[in-house]
């Protein structure tokens, strides 16, 4: 049981990071990271290392790809992008996001009001 | 899909080159510090704290590249090549401990290997011939006289060809031995005597030429003949333009219609000098095709798809009654059988070869024991270290895991030890001659019994693994990482799995020795059978005369008289005769007779004896006595009275309480010379079928009123086996220089080769079992020597407080004989099952035979008291200062 809860939060972190690539553009690890934060006004605190497992699994997949850069401050920084396929797969989960999360409030409201 | 197979891509790449990969994250991890830290300092953190503030927020750098290492790599694989390296260097720190094991289980894996290669060969492998499970022998058998299994005379095969609904496609053959002559020395070749349809029967095609043509088959059709190709190229050269020009066989001239591929092989499969002609063409054979009566024709039919073997008998059944109903004098008492083809093949072969399969698989279940028990006894002993790895994190799976690479290592390893052994072994059964067993060439060490053997050698090293490791992974930590060098305390639940292994091998030895020691009394049963003749110093070598040239009876006649004469004048050669058949050497010729005067026979009996036809000199030559009355003489001839002499056996059974001396008998056979033949003489019994059969009535007539064309020429002399040869090469070629003479042997070498089955199994099936009570004395030996050396501490208190060496002593033998006499309790059961299965490879001994049984426990308990007593005199000796030291 505990594997499958992993995997759906393993999945939601995917999601974020796919969706962060899809509005921004190619961004490194630390980008990343930090855009995720900001949107959920910092609501979601993650241990940044995190993310690193979540970008070596979707590059498996083919989703995004990774090549070296310049970062704005002059470094040498990974910088992440999505790829097509990697699209694709966005609009799907995000659909199948949308679903349940729109089941789940319809759940959660018909509960209020038995 | 395609996902996972670029995930699994990526990761075999990183796993290739792992620094650049290792490093790579390594710049990246530190890249997103800086730039964390970066930040924490613009927020006004002081520049140490704000390092370790982005430490803290991206989380430990160790872990996260061994995360990203696990993930990016193949951590499976990793373990493995990882567990790999260390199992070989266990191993080699333990070299005594590895050649042990690595012996024993090579020794089992190249023993079954070997008998699989062959099983495999001679049973499992498909016939070489188009869906050869569709193939069937269909036979004749009478069951009220027990004839199991016989050919069919022509004129009921061309019934069952013309009324078939079953078939196909079905043909009949022979064999027979023809003489090639005109090309260099006069050859004999073997000949298959066959009915056109068997080439379309077996789907083969020839690879020059054609195959015969139906109307060829037919009485009077010109003579045709197909060679195969090895007979083509060895005695033609390959000669292109043989098709249809003519060879010379038995002095008749053959028209080449074809040649067929070396691999073709029908009826015998391991010939491979064949040629094939139509039955008519048959200077034998071909004469009996208008006969309806006499079974010698054998013959293959294709199953038609979608008919059950049930249906095909039923139609069988018909045929058979309608047969017996419209010619009852030939076919009263028979009915029609099918098998398939391969089973013929094989024969009675197979109860042999799985009993030699299974017994060596009971050797590699004791070789696998016996290393489980090493295993265990080291395990107890690695209790230090696999506890301190355990200590330091080491999941209970992965410790599991490592002990498994060990003995898989090991296992493969004695997989490869017993491969070159099976090479060996199956070289070795090649060039036994005596090994007779149907389809021997095709034995061999091939891809599939190579994977047998490593399938084999994985199973039996988790077999022998398994449970040493999961007791190894269980053991308490505590205790033993408290208990020093794990040596005193074995715990009761190991030393149980460590008795019950042995005496398990104990138990599987018993079965072994049980089936070992009754073959063994058979073949010496079989051996010391008197077969009634004495064939010391007596050489046989045969004469074929071809048939177109010698045409007539009295040109045999003429023959066989003038060769004998000529041959009784060379020195030393007095004692010379001629014959057809030679018991054992050849087959029988089994014939219904009759005696005038006699009431007819009920319905579905017959009376039958066994025929020889010999000259007078025969039964002086073979040794056999004279009960009664007279042998021949050289008067017994065309223009004599006929005469026969029978056998004791045939007295007794169709003359009870009366003297068959002047009483007469009436045989169909010669078919040239019917007629009723007086009794003048009783003769010994012979066994003429085989060594391990009872005598069967018999009846010899003179060669003179009965001759063949040619036979068995029998010498009895001193001189040796050459100068006999080529004296009779030389008397043959006097008379015709166009005569090969041919299968020349000493008769005790063929009685002997009779029994080389037998011998073989006996002795594969000793040594098997040999093999088996040395690994069991050493399992027990290890057991009570391992639980001694526990106990030393024990036995030294015990010492110390006054016990008597010989109490200790009878301890440790109390300790043995339990083990032994439980595995015996177990084994004699199992091994009564097993001995049954065996029955009928049995001779002149019960499958429960006591003495043997008896014998095999004693031996055991004999050999697990020697075993034990080693180490019970270690135990005797025990020094209770030193042992009370020993901690």
């Amino acid at each position: 049981m505990g594997g499958s809860r992993a995997e759906i939060l393993q999945g939601t972190l995917d999601l974020m990071v796919l969706k962060t690539l899809a509005g921004m553009g190619p961004l490194h690890g630390y980008g990343i990271a930090r855009r995720i934060e900001q949107i959920s006004d910092e609501a979601l605190q993650i241990n940044q290392g995190t993310i690193y497992a979540s970008l070596v699994r979707l590059m498996q997949k083919g989703w995004i790809t990774g090549a070296w850069g310049t970062s704005e401050n002059n470094r040498k920084a990974k910088f992440y992008s999505i790829t097509k396929s990697g699209r694709k797969r966005l609009q799907a989960e995000a659909e199948n996001w949308e679903r349940i999360a729109a089941v789940v409030g319809r759940v959660l409201r018909a509960a209020e009001r038995g | 899909m395609l996902a996972w197979i670029r995930a699994v891509a990526s990761r075999v790449r990183v796993w290739l080159s792992p620094g650049r990969a290792d490093s790579e994250f390594a710049q990246e991890l530190e890249e997103h510090l800086t730039m964390l830290t970066e930040e924490n300092v613009k927020r006004g953190m002081g520049t140490e704290e704000a390092a370790r503030a982005a430490r803290i927020r991206l989380g430990g750098v160790t872990q996260l590249s061994e995360t990203n290492r696990e993930m990016q790599g193949l951590p499976v694989l990793e373990t493995f090549l990882q567990d790999t390296r260390y199992a070989l260097r266990m191993l080699r720190e333990n070299p005594g401990f590895t050649a042990v094991v690595v012996l024993t289980l090579g020794l089992g894996i190249g023993a079954n290997t070997a008998i699989f290669s062959v099983v495999y060969a001679v049973l499992l492998k498909p016939l070489p011939y188009a869906e050869p499970q569709q193939l069937f022998n269909v036979f004749e058998i009478q069951p009220e006289e027990g004839v199991k299994g016989t050919g069919w005379s022509y004129a009921n095969f061309a019934e069952l060809r013309a009324s078939n609904q079953i078939f196909s496609e079905i043909a009949g053959n022979q064999q027979h031995q023809l003489t090639l002559t005109g090309r260099g020395e006069p050859t004999v070749v073997n000949t298959a005597v066959v009915t056109p349809e068997v080439f379309s029967l077996l789907g083969e095609k020839p690879i020059a030429g054609r195959t015969f043509l139906p109307e060829e088959g037919k009485p009077g059709a010109p003579a045709v003949v197909i060679l195969g190709e090895k007979l083509w190229r060895s005695s033609f050269g390959a000669d292109g333009n043989i098709i249809g020009s003519t060879i010379a066989l038995d002095k008749r001239a053959c028209t080449v219609v074809g040649i067929m591929p070396a691999g073709f092989r029908f009826p015998a499969i391991s010939e491979d000098e064949q040629i094939w002609i139509p039955l008519a063409q048959d200077p034998l054979f071909g004469s009996w095709m208008d006969r309806r009566s006499g079974h010698w024709l054998r013959v293959t039919g294709r199953l038609k798809p979608g008919i059950s073997m049930a249906q095909a008998q039923g139609e069988l059944d018909a045929l058979g009654a309608r047969l017996a109903k419209e010619f009852p004098a030939e076919n009263r008492g028979w009915a029609i059988r099918m098998v398939p083809l391969q089973e013929m093949m094989v024969g009675d072969v197979r109860v042999a070869l799985l009993a030699l399969l299974g017994s060596v698989g009971l050797v590699l279940l004791i070789a696998c024991a016996n290393i489980a028990n090493l295993l265990l006894a080291r395990a107890t002993s690695r209790a230090r270290e696999i506890a301190v790895r355990t200590a330091l994190g080491a999941g209970r799976g992965r410790i599991v895991r490592q002990l498994l690479s060990e003995t898989t290592v090991l296992g493969l390893l004695g997989g490869l030890v017993g491969i070159a052994l099976a090479y060996w072994g199956v070289q070795a059964l090649g060039s036994l001659p005596t090994a007779s067993v149907p389809r021997a060439s095709e034995i061999r060490v091939d891809r599939l019994v190579l994977g047998f053997a490593l399938v084999l050698s994985v199973l039996a090293s988790c077999g022998f693994g398994l449970a040493p490791a999961l007791f190894a992974a269980n053991s308490d930590l505590q205790s033993s990482l408290r208990e020093g060098g794990g040596r005193s305390g074995e715990s009761a639940r190991r030393r149980r799995a460590r008795n019950f292994l042995a005496g398990g091998e104990i138990a599987l030895a018993v079965v072994l020795l049980v089936a070992a020691g009754l073959l063994l009394r058979s073949f010496a049963n079989l051996m010391a059978v008197h077969p009634g003749f004495e064939v010391k110093h007596v050489v046989k070598a045969s004469v074929s005369l071809p048939r177109f040239q010698y045409s007539t009876p009295q040109r045999w006649i003429a023959f066989s008289d003038e060769l004998l004469a000529r041959i009784q004048t060379q020195p030393g050669m007095r004692d010379s005769a001629m014959a057809v058949p030679l018991p054992i050497a050849d087959g029988f010729i089994n014939l219904a007779f009759d005696i005038p005067g006699n009431p007819p026979l009920s319905a579905g009996t017959s009376r039958t004896a066994d025929f020889v036809s010999a000259s007078p000199d025969y039964f002086r030559v073979m040794g056999i006595p004279l009960l009664a009355g007279r042998f021949f003489n050289a008067h017994d001839n065309l223009a004599a009275p006929r005469v026969t002499v029978i056998s004791q056996t045939m007295a007794q059974m169709y003359f009870p309480n009366q003297d068959p001396l002047g009483k007469r008998l009436k045989f169909g056979f010669p078919f040239e010379n019917v007629g009723e033949r007086e009794i003048v003489g009783i003769a010994g019994d012979v066994r003429d079928v085989a060594l391990g059969e009872d005598s069967k009535p018999m009846m010899y007539v003179p060669f003179d009123q009965a001759p063949f064309w040619g036979g068995n020429v029998v010498v009895k002399s001193t001189l040796s086996l050459s100068s006999i040869a080529s004296a009779i090469r030389n008397e043959v070629r006097r008379i015709d220089k166009d005569l090969p003479v041919t299968d020349i042997a000493a008769m005790p070498g063929l009685v002997d080769a009779s029994v080389a089955q037998a011998r073989f199994r006996t002795f594969l099936l000793a040594l098997f079992a040999g093999l088996a009570l040395v690994l069991a004395a050493t399992g027990i030996f290890g057991v009570i020597s391992y639980s001694v050396s526990c106990r030393t501490n024990e036995i030294g208190i015990r010492v110390a407080l006054g016990a008597s060496s010989g109490s200790i002593l009878g301890g440790v033998f109390r300790e043995t004989l339990m083990l032994a006499l439980a595995g015996v309790a177990i084994g004699l059961p199992c091994a009564l099952a097993a001995s049954h299965l065996i029955g009928h490879l049995l001779f002149g001994v019960s499958a429960y035979d006591p003495a043997t049984l008896g014998a095999v426990a004693l031996s055991l308990a004999a050999v697990a008291a020697i075993a034990g007593y080693v180490p019970a005199r270690r135990a005797m000796r025990v020094d209770p200062m030193l042992a009370l030291r020993h901690e």
